[in-house]
């Protein structure tokens, strides 16, 4: 069995994961492993009904890079405060968001969690304190920032994850939002998704950097490295800088270097990039080498992969029934909630003053 | 009763309604140690601390956009742009993100920000320290303008905006901050309703129509009309968006004359909006053209030579007045 297991997976020896997932129980690794398969198996699914025209607009592919949000989002407690880029999936699906929501958002659907009027694959909900991300680059970083002002004012045990690109580290917003958590101290981690692509600039033309971690030299506060494909890493570091975060010691920004294997979104065929290079990736996939991982601490089985792939299955195909499902919204139904306060000049417009209407 | 000025009825307001509610803070440029660089903020560093009174970076993008996260965590932001023609780098946040994010969640997260803007010329301070750019932001659904003409308002809309679900920005105008004075009695707390225009002088010949500075102007001429026996009516706007057009309207049913004026270039500015609605609203109730007294198309000019030819005076307003009467 133990051999059979070897030869399933045939990572060379410097993609192996070693190490102790520090504070980590069997059971947590295992749930841990099920968030970043169902991440996966998601994402898998939904490119598929695109291609089959099931939903409009585009679709966002985050394979490849699931580790990078669903380590870190899936330690946080229900009330920190997240602020997803447009590429997050595993922001939401780490934290817990029930995929039925994910997959109403992709369909632009009554029950995501805006009733089909912000935009498709920005997934977000307010009771899981993931918020809705813009999709202006880098824009959230500036929030969910203050988010953790907030929560020190407060004085709330919370902290707040901002995330985004290599791309977004040009943004003055990046900077702005930085510089202000470093002179506060504030309660916050950022983590910078290296995936050596901004849609189809290559890294070296955002930045003349080769490690990102050196932005946060600037802001005072550390910032660290990593390979955002081993599971165990990114645990170990994202826990020590979420612990700085609670404990008073300010922010951490962690470049997670990591790949996205599809386009920057599912219209556009990547040709900018070449084969070599998605295979080199491909090979440092993070699910895999964390399930060879488990299985050598005997922490997964062939049976409870089994029923880990069925429970993913199910939540999967109910999900998708659910968007089917779901109504499109009114034609209108966007008409609300401009405002929370009335007053008394407002109206939605009126196209033929003095006239009939429709 | 005291006689206070338009800038002291700010920074009173500012501290009663931070001393009423303990999730307000406030963030702008000098606003702290300093105390603002008008002083609109003197006395809250020392009376708040420096948790809820923040001496930002020179980081506007910051100072507009971390309200929102602030916000959404149970805070009620209260960031000041230093002066109003730097809010430009903040335009991004201000318009994509806090003026939309309550309709971007169905309502999920209000946006109680309070946003104050100095603006306006008069103080010879050049096109960075003079421009009336109320009007970028006219197109932008979910944002809330005030702007107030009197000390009275320069309090009571403070205080709505403050205690509104809204975002707000909040348009000062620097000319006033000095020079208008008024009775507030302490402890009053009067809130000016948003949203709502007001009649500020009754006249059946000709309807005024402005806000801030220029709207002191518009009562002056009006002053100096009455003794040719011209009856002005003023309205004075307070909210600029959304705007109030039934009190507008109701007015030129009376009057049947218009003249907008702001300091704004006419072009693409607020009084474009106005006419637009009595156009479309009133067209019958017109007997002579809408007129706009109004910045010139140009950039602000800084030798006080040309601010006082660029900016509306009070014998151009009284002339276009005269003018739309005699029509």
């Amino acid at each position: 069995m133990a051999e059979e297991q070897e030869t399933q997976f045939s990572f060379p020896a410097k993609y192996r994961l070693t190490g102790e997932m520090e504070g980590c129980t069997d059971e947590r690794k295992l749930e841990l492993f099920e968030r970043l398969l169902k991440t996966r198996e998601f994402d898998a699914r939904m490119r598929k009904l695109f291609r089959q025209g099931r939903f409009e607009g585009t679709f966002y592919s985050q394979i490849g890079q699931e580790a990078c949000d669903v380590v870190i989002a899936y330690q946080l407690d229900k009330q920190d405060f997240v602020g997803p880029s447009h590429r997050d999936l595993g922001a939401s699906t780490g934290k817990g968001v029930p995929l039925k929501y994910l997959t109403a958002q992709v369909y632009n659907r009554v029950d995501s969690p805006d009733g089909g009027r912000y935009t498709a694959c920005h997934y977000w909900h307010p009771e899981f304190w993931v918020m809705n991300p813009s999709t202006s680059i880098v824009m959230n970083w500036i929030a969910a920032t203050g988010a953790a002002f907030g929560y020190k004012m407060l004085k709330k045990d919370n902290v707040a994850v901002a995330f985004c690109g290599d791309g977004a580290t040009a943004h003055g917003d990046f900077h702005e939002a930085c510089n202000f958590a470093g002179v506060h101290r504030l309660p916050i981690v950022y983590v910078v998704q290296n995936n050596l692509w901004a849609e189809s600039l290559p890294v070296a033309l955002t930045t003349a950097l080769t490690d990102l971690n050196h932005r946060a030299d600037a802001y005072g506060f550390p910032g660290v490295s990593i390979d955002g494909n081993d599971v165990v890493e990114t645990w170990n570091t994202t826990r020590e800088a979420l612990m700085r975060a609670r404990s008073g010691a300010g922010p951490t920004l962690i470049e997670m270097k990591t790949y996205r294997w599809h386009g920057h979104s599912d219209i556009d065929p990547a040709d900018y990039r070449s084969d070599d290079e998605v295979a080199h990736w491909m090979e440092r996939d993070p699910i895999p080498r964390y399930e060879q991982y488990l299985r050598e601490h005997k922490v997964l089985n062939d049976d409870a992969l089994v029923e880990v792939r069925m429970r993913i299955e199910a939540e999967i195909e109910e999900a998708v029934d659910f968007a089917e499902n779901s109504p499109r919204p009114a034609p209108d139904a966007y008409q609300s909630h401009v405002y929370a306060e009335a007053y008394p000049g407002f109206e939605f417009g009126d196209r033929n003053p003095g006239g009939a209407n429709g | 009763m005291a006689e206070i000025t338009y800038i002291d009825a700010i920074n009173r307001t500012l501290h009663e309604e931070m001393t009423r509610d303990e999730t307000t803070f406030l963030i702008g440029e000098d606003t702290g140690i300093y105390g603002g660089v008008f002083k609109a903020t003197r006395g809250l560093l020392e009376e708040f601390g420096p948790d809820r009174i923040v001496d930002s970076p020179i980081s506007e993008s910051l100072i507009a956009g971390m309200t929102v996260g602030a916000a959404m965590v149970g805070c009620r932001p209260l960031p000041e742009i230093q002066f109003a023609d730097f809010i430009s780098p903040a335009f991004d946040q201000i318009v994509q993100q806090v003026a939309r994010y309550y309709w971007r969640t169905r309502g999920a997260f209000e946006m109680p920000i309070t946003l104050r803007c100095p603006y306006g010329g008069g103080v010879g301070g050049g096109v960075f320290h003079s421009q009336s750019n109320e009007a970028w932001f006219m197109n932008t659904p979910g944002l809330v303008m005030v702007a107030p003409g009197s000390v009275r308002d320069a309090a009571g809309l403070l205080r709505s905006a403050i205690r509104s679900q809204d975002p707000v920005l909040y348009w000062e105008h620097k000319k006033l901050y000095r020079s208008l004075k008024d009775d507030l009695p302490d402890g009053d707390e009067t809130l000016t309703p948003i949203g709502k225009a007001e009649v500020a002088r009754t006249g059946s010949h000709v309807t005024a129509i402005s806000f801030g500075y220029t709207y002191q102007l518009c009562l002056e001429a009006a002053d100096q009309l009455a003794e040719d026996g011209i009856e002005v009516e003023v309205i004075d706007l307070k909210t600029l968006l959304p705007l109030d057009k039934s009190t507008v309207i109701e007015s030129i049913a009376k009057t049947g004359k218009a003249v907008i004026v702001h300091e704004a270039p006419k072009v693409g500015g607020i009084g474009g909006e106005i006419a637009a609605i009595l156009a479309e609203e009133c067209f019958w109730e017109l007997d002579a053209p809408i007129t706009r007294v109004a910045g010139y198309n140009t950039s602000f000019p800084a030798a006080r030579t040309m601010e006082e030819h660029y900016m509306p005076s009070t014998a151009q307003i009284a002339a276009a007045l005269k003018t739309a009467v005699e029509t």
